[in-house]
């Protein structure tokens, strides 16, 4: 059983519409190829994902939207950052150093 | 099903510069193939401009590719679609918050508002990101001939099953 099992994520960028989906389907692979069951994954521009970004686990964004989850970080979500939204093997190396994917 | 460049091509979505000047205007005239066959007003470049403005270069990729786009639904925006641009000069986007200089050279112009067909173009041009001989097939393209041609010679995985 993953760490990751049951938890909810949230991906987010300006407007919801582009990079965010890019960055939903990535984690999708990612969550798929390491046999983890999230409870939710929801996308959603910045307006909305700042207010909602507390109420999930792990949050990802590009990482020029970084500052804007310092309250949610402060609340305990786990905010990871990302310089390709489409890179995989970035994604993973994030949850790693975060202590939240073995290997 | 046609793939996606196919069906740039043949709504003709496509132009071919050798220079844009500043990324706003790049921006604009990437836009402009979407204006001329109605898909979004002339107007909607603004919207990816402030956008770009208000947060930074973060729609600019690896390997020079750029996806210039506003929100789903936005203003302008009448039909769903991804408009193909190729300009010979690097188009400079200036640099991200660590100091990353953000250069462009091909351009993928989204107009969102069909949730369903755009998420398809997405999950389309997100294969065609990350493969790069198709990319410098296309940063090497003159004509919509060149376009179809690179993609049929490296096909684009379909992004997996979701």
């Amino acid at each position: 059983m993953s760490k990751l099992d049951n938890k909810s994520f949230m991906v987010c960028c300006a407007n919801g519409a582009g990079s965010s989906l890019m960055m939903k389907m990535t984690l999708q692979k990612v969550l798929k190829k390491n046999n983890i069951t999230p409870s939710t994954l929801h996308h959603c521009a910045l307006a909305e994902g700042k207010s909602a970004a507390p109420n999930y686990d792990i949050v990802f964004c590009a990482k020029n939207f970084l500052s804007t989850f310092k309250a949610a970080q402060e609340k305990g979500t786990v905010v990871l950052g990302l310089r390709n939204i489409m890179s995989e093997q970035e994604m993973e190396r994030a949850l790693r150093e975060a202590g939240l994917l073995d290997g | 099903m046609a793939s996606l460049l196919q069906k740039i091509v043949e709504r003709g979505h496509y132009k071919f510069v050798d220079s844009a000047g500043s990324w706003q205007e790049a921006v604009k005239l990437s836009t402009e193939p979407l204006v001329k066959t109605g898909f979004v007003e002339e107007n909607y470049y603004q919207q990816i401009v402030d956008c770009i403005t208000k947060y930074g270069p973060y729609v600019v990729y690896d390997h020079y590719v750029a996806m210039p786009h506003s929100q789903e639904n936005a203003d302008g925006v009448k039909k769903t679609a991804v408009g193909f641009m190729r300009v010979k000069e690097d188009v400079d986007f200036g640099t991200d918050e660590d100091g990353e200089q953000k250069i462009a050279r091909l351009f993928f112009p989204l107009a969102a508002c069909d949730p369903e067909e755009h998420l398809d173009n997405i999950m389309q041009l997100m294969a065609v990101f990350q493969n790069e001989p198709l990319l410098d097939a296309l940063l090497a393209a003159e004509t919509p001939e060149d376009i179809l041609a690179a993609d049929a010679k490296y096909p684009s995985a379909d992004g997996g099953d979701f």
